[in-house]
């Protein structure tokens, strides 16, 4: 049964990689473009390239632009490599038993899933954006360290192939089944189960290095924004995704060096027999202390940006002025902050003294209040604005419903109480996947959604725009909410199978994850075709912002690179942007 | 967000002029060759334990090569990279206050997140300390070894610091001199960390695995030393570099980020000799 499950994950994988692969074939053929808009480079118009041509050209790029959009790539793979592992779990848990997979490939599964969601999509999908983007909002030359950029991106592939290795047939390695929170003494192989095979190692080595990638991504978005702003950038008006990169990236610089020292204290206890965290050196509660120290203010490493984002895109199709600027400002400082003060919420059944749990409970409660602060400004934006609903916006409105949810839910966990019957349940898993498939996906697709003119040069195809949204704000509603109602009821996570008595919310669950499935491939074709044959941008500024005062610099830099690019002969008919025209449905 | 209106022409400039491929100004081989390195090592690591296992099928000549062949990749890469970035156009670079701004803060960013990295030893030094001590008898900590050590390590901050004042006022003699003194001091450094685990190892028969001390040891001891170790080499490539007569008053950025580091690592020193080695003698 196993054989089968994992015979129908290589042939989807399969599938995929022949996609990679024609989808490299095609760069192949890409000319190489100038990207000085501005043209004050003395390489300009001498006929000296910046860029060499074809594959050379991005394996060697240091340019900002092309290491957003690699790491856009390499995050956008390994979503759709993760969302396949939580497909498979999905499918498995549409009846009782364990039928189609082994439990213990679901648990297999189950950790890959998570591991890859958040390590490998979630950090370098926002890394792509911060990218592209930083450096053209603070109107700098590139990142500080064009360099280290590139680097920090190559250390990415490397990382997730560890990551994934357990899952080849190499020997006798089986992929780790710790779950992502890896809690000793299962992690670190202790007892009769099979956690002592090497696939937990490979699994600690590969995030290890996206860890050291993450931290040098952080190390040069600090220094960037620090001292590459032009003068007319200030910190008064630096732009509110700018400042969530700069909070995002003090928080990787504290965060993750610590789960890097935590992994490798793991791997030694593992490979050389140390005690760091055996029951008589530092025992489980280390463990647990350590990883929630990094591992809370990892979701806040993950949420910040896209706040940013929504909080950068919102207000363009409200027609106004995102609305107490300062305040969404000093409340990401806020969050950023605080952030590292709760991390035992995650441990509020474990035993540990009562008064300590008692005042991670508080702060816990406190951190909701900044939280809050900027979700009454985004309501607060839209209030009496002059709406266009554009999928964007369709994205960043659902990111705003999503995370209320997700919000209110923490609150009911942050409360000792409430926890005690809810921790390890599947409110847990709905209240964090509200938050993070619910909010952070959302925002990340508004952000592809907004600037895909910018990347592509073309318009994507509003209809499957919209499509993609729907899918997907249903889907999620209906996976999630069920997950909440089980947890409700006593549905422990973490289990291939389950009571008959949770049949029904569990297919519920599952027809919402099939849903989110079709919404993705829409977004994917959608994608994929547009940036092919999409009709061609022709100005600067696709949105109309110009008419409500909102231009920013970055469309200011495109409209540039669109006057001075030299136009390749192609004619194609000019385009409506997805706002314009439909202000009516709205 | 009113860096709307703030974004008149001005020079833009190329990342990557000197460098391999030649003739961009946006394309460098080296941190892909870097990174390929790195990777490599960590692929080989993976192997080893990959090798270890019981019924491993691979052969166990595959990780040394693959570990060696790869440490080679990485150092090749680094060389181009710094030879490109810093090294080769060094003179004729303009020496632009913000590309030393930069650097400069990417230093301090970097050593805060070594606060977090050394944070992690620590809490389970702390984390054990908070049981019964001492867990088991321990080793001849406080033996003059240390002190030595200590006093050796803290000369070496204020060499450094001295050549650094020197190369300031322009005196390239008394920098020069200080720079050696402050690598041979480091060098010594090391030697005395290694004569240490020498003695703990084969005297006293403390090893890694002797106890839940053991691990906190050579955890801690061992994470610095490699520190100091990188320190060394990043001191040898800023001697080399003076020594081909690079550096002056006005431009002397890496002698700044390397002497941030040193006294860094010179600092945690003192802190883990305090904590660890006069604090574990202390309740016992
Ligand atoms: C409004 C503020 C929030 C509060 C008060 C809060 C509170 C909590 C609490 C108390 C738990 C532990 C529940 C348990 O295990 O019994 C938890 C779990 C979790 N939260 Fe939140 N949360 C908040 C926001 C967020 C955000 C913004 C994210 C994601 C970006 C997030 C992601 C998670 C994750 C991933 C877990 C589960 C970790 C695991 O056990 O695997 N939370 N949250
Ligand atoms: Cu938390």
């Amino acid at each position: 049964m196993q054989i089968t499950g994992q015979l129908a994950l290589t042939v989807l994988m399969g599938i995929f990689l022949v996609g990679v692969a024609a989808w490299l074939a095609r760069v192949e053929n890409w000319r190489s473009y100038t990207p000085l808009a501005s043209g004050g480079g003395g390489a300009h118009g001498t006929g000296h390239a910046e860029k060499p041509s074809g594959v050379i050209r991005w394996l060697t790029t240091v340019d900002h632009k092309d290491i957003g959009i690699l790491y856009g790539f390499f995050g956008i793979i390994s979503f759709v490599v993760g969302g396949l592992m939580v497909l498979g779990m999905r499918i498995e848990l549409f009846d009782p038993g364990a039928t189609l997979i082994s439990e213990s490939f679901y648990n297999s599964l189950l950790t890959n899933h998570g591991i890859t969601m958040l390590f490998l999509f979630g950090t370098p999908i926002i890394a792509a954006f911060s990218n592209y983007f930083v450096p053209l909002l603070i109107d700098a030359d590139d990142m500080a360290f064009p360099r280290i950029n590139a680097i920090a991106f190559w250390l990415l592939p490397p990382g997730a192939l560890l990551i994934w290795a357990g899952f080849l047939p190499l020997g006798d390695i089986v992929p780790a089944q710790t779950a992502w929170t890896l809690y000793t003494p299962l992690a670190a192989g202790v007892g009769n189960g099979n956690q002592a095979n090497a696939g937990v190692d490979l699994l600690i080595l590969g995030l290890h290095l996206t860890g050291v990638s993450a931290t040098m991504g952080a190390i040069n978005f600090i220094a960037t924004i620090i001292t590459e702003r032009a003068e007319e950038v200030t910190w008064a008006n630096l732009d509110i995704f700018s400042w969530t990169i700069l909070t995002q990236s003090g928080l990787i610089l504290f965060a993750f060096p610590l789960l890097g020292s935590a992994l490798v204290m793991l791997l030694l206890d593992r490979n050389l027999g140390t005690t760091f965290f055996a029951v008589e050196g530092g025992g489980p509660m280390l463990w647990q202390h350590l990883f929630w120290f990094f591992g809370h203010p990892e979701v806040y490493i993950l949420v910040l940006p896209p706040m940013g984002l929504v909080s950068y895109i919102l207000p363009r199709f409200s027609g106004r002025r995102l609305f107490g600027f300062k305040f969404v400002v000093y409340s990401t400082l806020a969050i950023g902050v605080l952030s590292f003060g709760v991390w035992a919420h995650h441990m509020f059944t474990t035993g540990m003294d009562p008064r300590l749990r008692a005042s991670f409970m508080a702060v816990s409660l406190a951190i909701a209040i900044p939280s809050a602060v900027k979700t009454f400004n985004w309501i607060t934006t839209m209030w009496n604005g002059k709406l266009e609903l554009t999928t964007p916006m369709l994205f960043c409105i659902g990111f705003v419903a999503n995370f209320i949810v997700g919000g209110v839910t923490g609150v009911f966990n942050a409360s000792i109480p409430v926890d005690l019957i809810l921790h390890d349940t599947y409110y847990v898993v709905g209240h964090f996947h509200y938050v993070i498939m619910g909010a952070i996906a959302f925002a990340l697709f508004a952000g592809m959604y907004y600037w895909f003119p910018i990347y592509t040069g073309r318009m994507y195809q509003r209809r499957l725009g919209k499509w993609h949204f729907w899918l997907t704000m249903i889907g999620t509603n209906l996976t999630f909410f069920s997950m909440l109602i089980l947890g409700y009821a006593g549905m422990p996570r973490r289990y291939a199978t389950y009571l008959p008595q949770f049949s029904t919310l569990h297919q519920l669950t599952s027809v919402g994850a099939l849903i989110l499935a079709a919404g993705t491939i829409i977004w994917a074709y959608n994608f994929a075709t547009s940036w092919i044959e999409g009709p061609k941008v022709q100005d600067g500024d696709p949105w109309n912002l110009e008419e409500t005062g909102m231009h920013t610099a970055e469309w200011e830099w495109f409209d540039r690179k669109i006057e001075t690019a030299v136009t390749d002969g192609g004619e194609e008919e000019s385009v409506v942007a997805d706002g314009g025209g439909e202000r009516d449905d709205a | 967000m009113s860096t709307e209106d703030a974004h008149d022409d001005h020079g833009h400039h190329l990342p990557a002029v000197e460098d391999w491929p030649r003739g961009f100004g946006e394309a460098s081989w080296w941190p892909f060759i870097t990174a390929l390195g790195a990777g490599g090592i960590y692929l080989g690591a993976a192997l080893f334990i990959v090798a270890s296992g019981q019924d491993s099928t691979i052969s166990p000549a595959l990780a040394p090569a693959a570990l060696v062949g790869s440490v080679a990749v990485f150092l090749v890469g680094l060389y181009g990279w710094l030879y490109h970035a810093f090294v080769s156009a060094f003179w004729s670079r303009e020496a632009s206050e913000t590309s030393g701004k930069a650097l400069r803060w990417g230093m301090i960013a970097f050593l805060g997140s070594e606060v977090a990295t050394f944070g992690g030893g620590f809490a389970y030094y702390f984390f054990i300390r908070t049981g019964a001590w001492p867990p088991q008898s321990l080793p001849h900590l406080l033996g003059s070894l240390v002190v030595v050590n200590t006093l050796l390590l803290i000369a070496s901050s204020v060499t450094l610091h001295w050549a650094h004042v020197a190369l300031r006022n322009g005196n390239r003699r008394n920098f020069l001199i200080g720079l050696v003194a402050t690598l041979v001091l480091g060098v010594i450094f090391i030697g005395g960390q290694v004569l240490e685990y020498y003695e703990f190892i084969v005297h006293s028969q403390f090893t890694v695995t002797s106890g839940i001390f053991g691990s906190a040891f050579y955890g801690l001891t061992g994470l610095h030393g490699l520190h100091v170790s990188l320190g060394a080499v990043l001191l040898g490539i800023v001697f080399v570099r003076s020594l081909a007569g690079q550096y002056s008053a006005e431009r002397h950025v890496s002698v700044t980020t390397v002497s941030m580091y040193w006294h860094f690592v010179d600092a945690v020193w003192i802190f883990l000799v305090v904590v660890l080695y006069a604090g574990a003698q202390l309740g016992a």
